[in-house]
């Protein structure tokens, strides 16, 4: 009955407002009438579209010309994206800042980092796991090289930090699972190094990654992506110190620390250069084989990659001051609630 | 790292803050302009990075001739500059006094006595210093031109205070006689200085009503105001502020919890009443210690663990520092970000000059106008806003119940609260409900009720299965 009558007072009100509209613009959201109003919408839309191919067309129209005439090509331009719109921001590192590099050499990791120290990693689980948990933690001992799986017991966390103290292990990786379903990640710096708490997100195991490659024992090339502020700039450390710091190139075994929008991106690859083998190629390489002979070697060399090993996404949720302590532990940064009021602010 | 817009920082009154960090750094920043609204930057910076320099406590005496600064360093050393240039006056071994190894044993508190000699001769000054191990010195040194050359001049006092546990916080009262700390497995204790005597100490609480004793685990402690030496507020690890009275009682007066981590740092307000409470995860907060109620958060987006609070004694401005590695300038009335300077480090501590203003002269008469300012501008209306928004509230709640009292009817009251909250929107609504309610009431009697109640109900059913979804 309600809805009758609605209907009826909207449309009366649309008739109403056709001929306003004639006057002035009045936006689609503003019309009631709902037919009316995508009908409008449509039309607008179509408008929309109509100029975005005029202005293609127009760009492309330059280009060529330029092309013909044998000038300069007009500049492309960036499209605007959230990252390259991100807020200013003033701990971005900058190379030529000393007090970074002082701080850096301070820092729990330097000794790692200037192999003074081997890495030796710890792994553990929260109390209760199974199903993926195990399955993750199987494959981060194949990723993590000098990598140790301890099982959890009962134990605190606090009492196996003393533990591995004793043991001389320098960090400790502790997979925390929910519903069968791994959720946290908490990486913890020892003998002093801070804990980073992230949250675990997205995760592929190896067997369900298509066409995946089975990882060697060499020790991994490891890649930091935009780790470019303060904070990321320490992460990105405590994400460094877990890895041996000399590759074992022979091996090609790459592991990806990819952040973007403060989402660090997780990915293991084997990767190879190979000669590039198209078509055209050959018949050029025919031709300079004729011309040279075969020792000359053929110009194009691409790298293809082989994903292995699990994939999964992070999130930076803490970063503590000192090993684990949640009670009366100090924080060196933590992600609040009212940090989100703007979608082009990253802290990594 | 979180960050402010240089947009919504108003800038902050001429003042000059020093701040410490651990790399043993010491930071000048200054605030210089008029209307007070300048920006505040960092000017000098005096030492090197090294991190065994890390400063660990410092104590200013900004006497108008002569000032002096002292910094402890966690290679045991005590150094004692000028705060104006930075120049070394001189540096003293806290081991060699000690005679245990300094590494271990770094220096908890340190207190650079400002009154106590003064007229004996301008040129010496006395230094107390507490280890966390418990070993409190005072020591008197003649500050000669030569920075090398110290002599330490006889009255060199060393006792004992700590007993097994880690000494966390110390803190000397106004009149420079008391002497206050507390720390882990510490109760907060108060010594007489002229004596070395303690005099008092605190009573754990009892077990709560679970049979749960919190150990004690002092983190920080200050005195409420300068002239009184018996009132003094302590945080705790268990995130407790702590109101102690020496003249009341053995256990504390007053006792309230702060957000869910440890309290790091608490600075007193010059009202003797408002005090400011930072804890680890980047929380400052000012309460009314007389009642123990929050009085408002400081909102800024600081994430890191604040370490150190100062008050600056003309202005209504406090700084805080810490882990963030960001000095942040607030405004102690409106509790308003002011400005924040990014400062690189893990920062210790901060501390005001309080003679800045009278060095720059010009900058001195914009300066004294501002606190009035200050509190004709900002001071005064919000919380007469807030005020008049409560009695309002008040009013209408009194008026509410009455009716209610009146009608014994639920839900009149209810239709009374939506429109109190929202004022002008509300006829609309209330027509709209009334309609709806004059409605259903005609299905209901048109025989329509199964069918209605059965609608209802389905609604029901589909909530609660979209929230198990949701789950």
């Amino acid at each position: 009955m309600g809805g009758n009558d609605k209907r009826k007072r909207s449309e009366s009100e649309g008739g109403d407002e056709q001929p306003m509209e004639k006057k002035r613009e009045i936006l689609p959201s503003m019309i009631k009438n709902k037919e009316k109003r995508s009908a409008i919408h449509a039309k607008l839309k179509q408008q929309k579209k109509l100029e975005k191919r005029k202005k293609a067309k127009a760009r492309d129209a330059a280009e060529k010309r330029a092309l013909e005439l044998g000038e300069e090509l007009p500049a492309k331009k960036i499209p605007k994206t959230i990252e390259n719109t991100r807020e200013f921001d003033e701990t971005v590192c900058k190379p030529d800042d000393e007090e970074l590099f002082a701080g850096n050499d301070a820092d729990e990791f330097s000794s790692i980092l200037k192999r003074e120290r081997t890495p030796k990693i710890l792994i553990t689980t929260c109390r209760f796991h199974s199903s993926r948990g195990p399955d993750l933690i199987k494959e981060l001992l194949s990723v993590i090289p000098n990598a140790h799986y301890y099982k959890r017991g009962t134990y605190d966390l606090k009492k196996i930090v003393e533990f591995a103290n004793k043991k001389d292990f320098t960090s400790i990786i502790v997979v925390h699972t929910n519903r069968r379903e791994p959720d946290a990640f908490v990486i913890i710096g020892l003998p002093t190094g801070p804990t980073a708490h992230f949250k675990l997100s997205n995760l592929v195991l190896r067997k369900d990654i298509k066409n995946h490659g089975n990882p060697t024992s060499h020790e991994p090339e490891l890649v930091l992506n935009n780790f470019t502020t303060r904070l990321g700039h320490r992460i990105g450390r405590s994400i460094q110190s877990l890895f041996p710091q000399e590759p074992n190139f022979p091996g090609r075994r790459v592991v990806t620390f990819h952040n973007q929008r403060d989402f660090i991106f997780f990915r293991h690859h084997r990767y190879i250069f190979e000669a590039k083998e198209t078509k055209q190629t050959e018949s050029k390489g025919k031709k300079t084989k004729d011309a040279k002979g075969e020792s000359e070697p053929q110009g194009k060399v691409i790298a293809r990659l082989q994903e292995c090993g699990p994939r999964f996404t992070l999130k930076l949720l803490s970063l503590q001051h000192g090993t684990f302590d949640t009670k009366g532990g100090e924080y060196e940064w933590v992600h609040k609630p009212e940090m989100d009021t703007s979608r082009r602010r990253f802290f990594l | 790292m979180p960050r402010t817009t240089t947009l919504d920082c108003p800038g902050c009154p001429p003042l000059r803050a020093l701040t410490f960090d651990e790399l043993g750094l010491i930071k000048v920043i200054e605030a210089r302009g008029k209307q007070g609204r300048a920006e505040p930057k960092v000017v000098e910076r005096w030492g090197d990075p090294d991190s065994s320099k890390c400063v660990l406590a410092a104590s200013i005496d900004d006497r108008k001739s002569d000032p002096l600064l002292a910094v402890a360093r966690r290679n045991g050393m005590v150094e004692v500059l000028n705060p104006l240039n930075g120049d070394l006056r001189f540096a003293v071994s806290n081991a060699s006094i000690n005679g245990v190894q300094s590494e271990d044993d770094p220096v908890a508190g340190l207190h650079l006595f400002a009154k106590k000699k003064s007229e004996l001769a301008s040129r010496s000054c006395t230094l107390l210093t507490c280890t966390t191990n418990g070993n409190a010195s005072i020591r008197s040194f003649e500050v000669n031109k030569p920075a090398a050359d110290v002599a330490s001049t006889g009255s060199s006092r060393t006792w004992i205070v700590g007993g097994g546990g880690s000494i966390l916080c110390s803190k000397v009262d106004g009149s420079e006689n008391y002497f206050l700390f507390g720390g882990k497995r510490v109760e907060m204790n108060v010594w007489d200085l002229d004596s070395c005597a303690k005099i008092w100490t605190a009573k754990p609480p009892p077990k709560n009503s679970l049979g749960i004793f919190t150990p004690t685990w002092f983190t920080s402690a200050t005195f409420l105001s300068k002239d009184d030496h018996r009132k003094f507020v302590a945080g705790t690890n268990s995130h407790e502020v702590r109101l102690y009275d020496i003249s009341a009682q053995r256990r504390p007066v007053i006792s309230f919890d702060f957000r869910e981590t440890a309290i790091k740092s608490v600075a007193e307000d010059l009202d003797g009443y408002t005090i400011y409470v930072g804890n680890g995860s980047g929380d400052l907060a000012s309460f009314d210690i007389r009642t123990g109620k929050l009085l408002g958060c400081f909102l800024g987006k600081c994430s890191g663990s604040i370490r150190s609070i100062a008050r600056h004694p003309e202005f209504p401005v406090i700084a805080s520092c810490g882990l963030d590695s960001y000095l942040r300038l607030w405004n102690v009335k409106t509790r308003q970000l002011l400005s924040a300077v990014h400062l690189k480090q893990h920062l210790t501590n901060v501390l005001f000059d309080s003679n800045f203003a009278d060095e720059e002269a010009e900058i001195a008469h914009s300066a004294a106008d501002w606190p009035l300012h200050e509190e004709r501008d900002e001071g005064e209306t919000p919380p007469l806003k807030r005020k008049k928004s409560k009695e309002k509230k008040g009013i209408k709640k009194e008026a509410e119940a009455k009716s209610g009292n009146k009608d014994d009817e639920r839900d009149e009251p209810l239709h009374e609260d939506e429109r109190d909250e929202s004022e002008t929107p509300p006829v609309k609504r209330k027509k709209s409900k009334e309609k709806k309610g004059i409605k259903k009431e005609a299905e209901a009697k048109s025989g329509n009720k199964e069918s209605s109640e059965e609608y209802g109900g389905k609604k029901v059913k589909s909530k609660k299965s979209s929230k198990r979804l949701e789950m």
